[in-house]
């Protein structure tokens, strides 16, 4: 088994998703299969790459259509702490650098004044400022 | 000038199916152990293997499970040089888009050969598009 997907979910609708190994030909189905269980009830998915060692195309379009279902609902997309392998793969693609953070704890921070906005009323989370993350 | 001697590391006619593609880069990252390339090379080149192959299959030979893809690594002189060549039609590849491209990012087509294009220092098409061959100069 070269994959393994942890989900934690951090607050309520907030999940962080972390796959740990390669995701390639063969495993990309894996973690597409775990990321849509959580994608109908997510205000956020933050995704923490730090024990992902090696990302091709098939898994990058996992990224991809997870980031394009959040934005349909309005939702985020993060992702935190890529190996150099493969940030270098990502910086390749121009993939999402919108949606990197430094750290799951800056995720965090932002993800509480981005969710603290929307319930006081400060951000309207349709408005096209949000389509980038 | 004198032409570099070539040496065939590993040659393979590959079922046409998707299972085969990582069976296949294990063999090849056996044989590039034994070369002593740096981790950045390795790392190349198996993501290059890897597109090739799985675009042969799913988009040459269309996920045909009677088909074959033929590949092949080989030394020249300081140049790996990797061909992948299916049984498909081919395909006009100046018609790739550009995934980098914003309004091309959501389209799925595309990323496999411009990553390819990134990872090696030459990338030629043959055969009218069915076959590509995949060149890394290693610094050794």
């Amino acid at each position: 088994m070269s994959l393994q997907v942890k989900i934690e979910e951090r607050e309520p609708g907030v999940y962080v998703v972390a796959p740990a190994g390669k995701v390639n030909t063969d495993t990309y189905a894996e973690l597409e299969k775990k990321v849509n269980e959580v994608l109908p009830q997510a205000k956020a998915v933050i995704f923490e790459l730090k024990d992902m060692t090696y990302i091709s195309s098939m898994g990058l379009s996992v990224f991809f259509r997870a980031k394009a279902k959040l934005a349909e609902k309005r939702a985020k997309f993060l992702w935190v702490n890529p190996q150099p392998q493969v940030q270098k793969v990502f910086d390749c693609m121009k993939v999402l650098p919108d949606a990197m953070v430094a750290s799951l704890e800056e995720a965090d921070e932002y993800l509480d004044s981005f969710l603290d906005g929307v319930q006081k009323g400060q951000i309207d989370p349709r408005t096209p400022h949000d389509e980038g993350a | 000038m004198m032409k570099e001697p070539k040496r065939m590391l590993l040659k393979r006619r590959l079922p046409n199916r998707l299972e085969h593609v990582n069976a296949f880069i294990k063999e090849a990252l056996d044989r590039f152990a034994n070369l002593s390339l740096p981790e950045d090379d390795i790392f190349h080149l198996k993501l290059a293997l890897e597109e090739a192959l799985t675009n042969a299959m799913r988009h040459g030979n269309r996920l045909n499970p009677d088909l074959f893809v033929d590949v092949s690594v080989e030394m020249e002189g300081r140049k790996l040089v990797m061909k992948v060549k299916d049984e498909g039609e081919g395909f006009d590849f100046s018609k790739i888009p550009d995934p980098t491209q914003q309004d091309n990012k959501e389209k799925p087509n595309g990323r496999g050969v411009f990553l390819i294009k990134q990872l090696m220092n030459e990338v030629e098409f043959f055969d009218g598009g069915s076959g590509i061959k995949m060149t890394k100069l290693l610094e050794r």
